[in-house]
């Protein structure tokens, strides 16, 4: 197929639509390489007027940043970014397995009723502020508050229902009979979904672990309600940059939440054929 | 009261006898183990230095007395306190003494200051018993007692007394009782002194060529402004916006903007309820402070209407602005060169301009608002430790040293810090701002310290930044909020509130109380 030229009005929308998305992801960088001095500046600096990885540097020592007479920073990031990758990490591959299963068990053997699947939905269905405080009760008496289980079996039972619904689409595109097939050549049922379905699904299943992941990562408000200070991850950790002394340190942010764009953009471009693949597979019809 | 050393005793009464020099004194009290701030205050208090020691050193030492047998006694050695985050620098310089003299660490759980009250709720159900102390404004003190979350300190506070209504050194009135009792009962120990003030810029007031052509347009002398008329002439004077500086960065965004209007509607004789609790804010007076605002608009700074604290004081550590009203924070901020490069020793402060009443008296009221203060935990393993450990920071003395230190938010609160500073308070606020502090501390009036304050706060503030926006007339506005106030009050309960407005209005500033009608309640 020829490729067609693009427009000049499409080239225009699209360019602007790349300036929109791009714009911030720039703020942000820029941001963190930027003196105290020019955080807040007004007008506006673009681009930093003496660079400096001095905001990074913060993250790991608090005391980095009185070079610049900025001081009040109490704790260091580290702890907030192994506790983001512990918790996200782990309830992404729970999430994502458990939804897998309750896919294939939904799409292929109609496990519970036809209104199982919206009532899996419905545990999102309620703002994560209205259920995080009874949460806090049940966990408080359960021992489970301000622990990394605590955070991972809430982010599981939060993104459990997305994994279930896009892995059950995935699931319902592909073509039962080449399972069957599988089962004629002498494979069980398990050992069928293992070498066929999940191969076949593969992009699919990046597709949502990406998805997962991306929710688990920026997840704040279960967060922050149910940690004291053995937990504590990324999102949390940037609304803590606040002194009395400079105000909201901007530019020690923009850093936290540079270092927290790495790993998505690492994911995105490992598994961008996958993606791409796993966001159109629901368009390949039986 | 604690027992004194016999050997202190000994060199007060040697003082008093005349016995000693002052330089002897000072050494040997030192020698004694005695603060150094308390050394130099007793050494030069006119009520000779028996008295003063137990006036002045009296409730860092009898908190400390408490806190070592508490200590002694407590199974879990450590004191954990949640706290808003960026208020941690006036707290850690005493770790280490809570450590190698009471075996007690001191663990510090920070929080974004929005979520600070909703945690303490959340305490009050999930009853983890995670904190010992925590440390809200006195908006919080409401809701948090009636949710048995903290303890009512008043037997407390009788048995150790903290001093906090004493003349010469305990908080400064009214913030003494609007920022530390719910109900006439002791529900927090203020540690913060968050009132706001007007700052000027001193070098533009001296600038004889502005102050002739102030003179001639104005028809009085350039200086710093005595009323809200004033202050409107000074900003529309000094506003020029081709070299982007603006007449004032007051507030107008949300959040912010409710205590603008606040401090407006009180100053003219107004306050927010009646006796009975019906709204009084949408009253003419109402309506006139919210027009006074938006006459305000355009001589204020473009980024008045997305302003947070911080980004105010950047706007105005950088030159952008001839006055702006904040907390003490600001001022600090704008007298540091790091912060306020183009502000640096050129501020003139004053207490919050007057309304002239209908008498023609002037009437001041400033906004004792947010404020932050040590309570205790019902949950906590050792509550007696934790309320020894807010008694003794917040002690005349320990206050004292603690405020100057960066990295914190803590303010001057006690008539000490502001009437007899020490070197590094002079230091940190100078003498004329200090002063200005006292002066108006005196006529605040506080946040809405009641059951459901912060949803009266909300609801005020959506309405009043409504309005500013152009979205609403300030008539209606103020209608909407009213309205909203009575489902807050019917919802919470009307004779209940209603005893805590009475009780919070039983201390206003004399004047206030009078123009208002206040008096006159039963």
């Amino acid at each position: 197929m020829h490729a067609k030229k693009l427009s000049f009005p499409l080239a225009v929308v699209m360019g602007a639509a790349l300036v929109l998305v791009l714009f911030p992801v720039f703020w942000i960088a820029m941001t963190s390489i930027k003196p105290p001095i020019d955080w807040n500046a007004s007008p506006a600096i673009w681009l930093p007027s003496e660079p400096t990885l001095i905001n990074f540097q913060t993250l790991f020592n608090p005391d980095a940043i009185r070079e610049y007479g900025v001081g009040g920073v109490s704790q260091a990031a580290t702890k907030s970014v192994i506790g983001s990758v512990l918790a996200s990490v782990v309830s992404t591959a729970l999430s994502v397995l458990i939804g897998l299963f309750s896919a294939i068990g939904i799409t292929r053997y109609g496990s519970g009723s036809k209104a199982t699947p919206l009532i899996i939905l419905s545990g999102r269905m309620f703002p994560p502020a209205a259920i995080a405080v009874p949460f806090v009760i049940i966990f408080s008496n359960v021992g489970l508050t301000d622990s990394y289980t605590g955070i991972i079996a809430i982010y599981v039972a939060a993104t459990l229902p997305f994994s279930t619904w896009m892995l059950k689409s995935f699931v319902e595109d592909l073509p039962r009979e080449i399972e069957e097939a599988a089962m004629i050549d002498g494979r069980s049922r398990l050992a069928a979904h293992l070498t066929v379905t999940i191969p076949l699904i593969r992009g699919g299943l990046f597709a949502t672990t990406l998805f997962i992941f991306i929710l688990n990562w920026s997840e704040f408000m279960f967060a922050l309600v149910l940690s004291y200070s053995n937990v504590s991850t990324i999102p949390v950790q940037l609304a803590k940059y606040v002194t009395a002394t400079a105000g909201t340190l901007y530019g020690v942010q923009a850093a936290l939440a540079v270092l927290a764009m790495v790993p998505l953009i690492l994911a995105g471009y490992l598994i961008q054929s996958h993606l791409a693949r796993g966001m159109t597979f629901g368009a390949i019809k039986k | 009261m604690a027992k004194t050393n016999p050997e202190i005793d000994v060199v007060l009464n040697k003082f008093d006898a005349g016995g000693m020099s002052r330089r002897s004194f000072l050494s040997k009290m030192t020698a004694l183990g005695v603060t150094a701030f308390v050394a130099n205050a007793v050494s030069l208090s006119p009520l000779g230095a028996v008295k003063a020691f137990a006036a002045i050193g009296g409730p860092e030492e009898r908190a400390w007395e408490l806190a070592k047998i508490a200590a002694a006694k407590a199974t879990k050695k450590s004191l954990t306190l949640l706290i808003p985050t960026g208020s941690i620098g006036n707290m850690t310089p005493y770790a280490d003494k809570w450590k190698n003299e009471l075996g007690i660490t001191l663990e510090f759980i920070e929080e974004p200051d929005e979520v600070i009250h909703t945690k303490g709720m959340q305490e009050a159900v999930a009853k983890t018993g995670r904190y010992d102390v925590m440390m809200p404004t006195a908006m919080s003190y409401p809701d948090w007692i009636d949710s048995g979350v903290i303890y009512d300190l008043t037997e407390w506070t009788e048995k150790y007394q903290p001093d906090l209504f004493d003349k010469e050194w305990g908080v400064v009135f009214p913030a003494s009782h609007h920022a530390q009792l719910y109900n006439g009962r002791v529900a927090g120990l203020l540690n913060d002194g968050d009132q706001i003030t007007l700052l000027c810029r001193d070098d533009y007031l001296k600038n004889p060529d502005k102050a002739k052509a102030f003179a001639d347009k104005y028809g009085y002398p350039l200086a710093v402004p005595n009323t809200w008329k004033e202050y409107y002439n000074l900003a529309q004077f000094m506003h020029d916006p081709a070299n982007k500086f603006y007449g004032s960065l007051e507030y107008r965004s949300p959040y912010y903007v409710k205590w603008m209007f606040m401090q407006r509607l009180v100053s003219k004789g107004r306050l927010y309820f009646d006796q009975d609790m019906n709204p009084t804010f949408n009253s003419d007076e109402g309506v006139a402070a919210l027009e006074d605002m938006l006459a305000m608009n355009k001589y204020l700074h473009p980024d008045a209407f997305s302003f947070t604290w911080s980004s105010n004081y950047n706007a105005f550590g950088r030159g952008e602005g001839f006055m702006n009203i904040v907390w003490p924070s600001g001022y600090k901020y704008s007298k540091a060169p790091s912060t306020g490069p183009a502000t640096s020793g050129k501020i003139a402060a004053t207490v919050m301009p007057a309304d002239t009443l209908k008498d023609g008296t002037k009437l001041y009221a400033g906004m004792f608002c947010w404020g932050y203060g040590y309570a205790v935990s019902k949950y906590s393993a050792n509550p007696e430790l934790a309320y020894a450990y807010s008694q003794w920071m917040t002690s005349p003395t320990i206050s004292a040293d603690a405020i100057p230190y960066l990295g914190g938010y803590s303010d001057p609160y006690r008539i000490n810090h502001m009437l007899k500073p020490t070197q590094r308070l002079i230091d940190t606020y100078t003498v004329p701002y200090l002063q200005t502090l006292y002066d108006n501390m005196v006529n605040t009036v506080p946040d809405f310290c009641l059951p459901g304050g912060f949803e009266y706060q909300d609801a005020l503030d959506k309405q009043v930044h409504a309005c500013m926006t152009g979205a609403i007339a300030p008539k209606p506005a103020l209608d909407n909020a009213a309205r909203a106030f009575d489902r807050i009050t019917k919802r919470i309960g009307k004779e209940k509130v209603k005893k805590s407005w009475l009780a919070l209005t039983k201390n206003l500033a004399e004047p206030i109380k009078k123009a208002s009608g206040a008096d006159k309640w039963s």
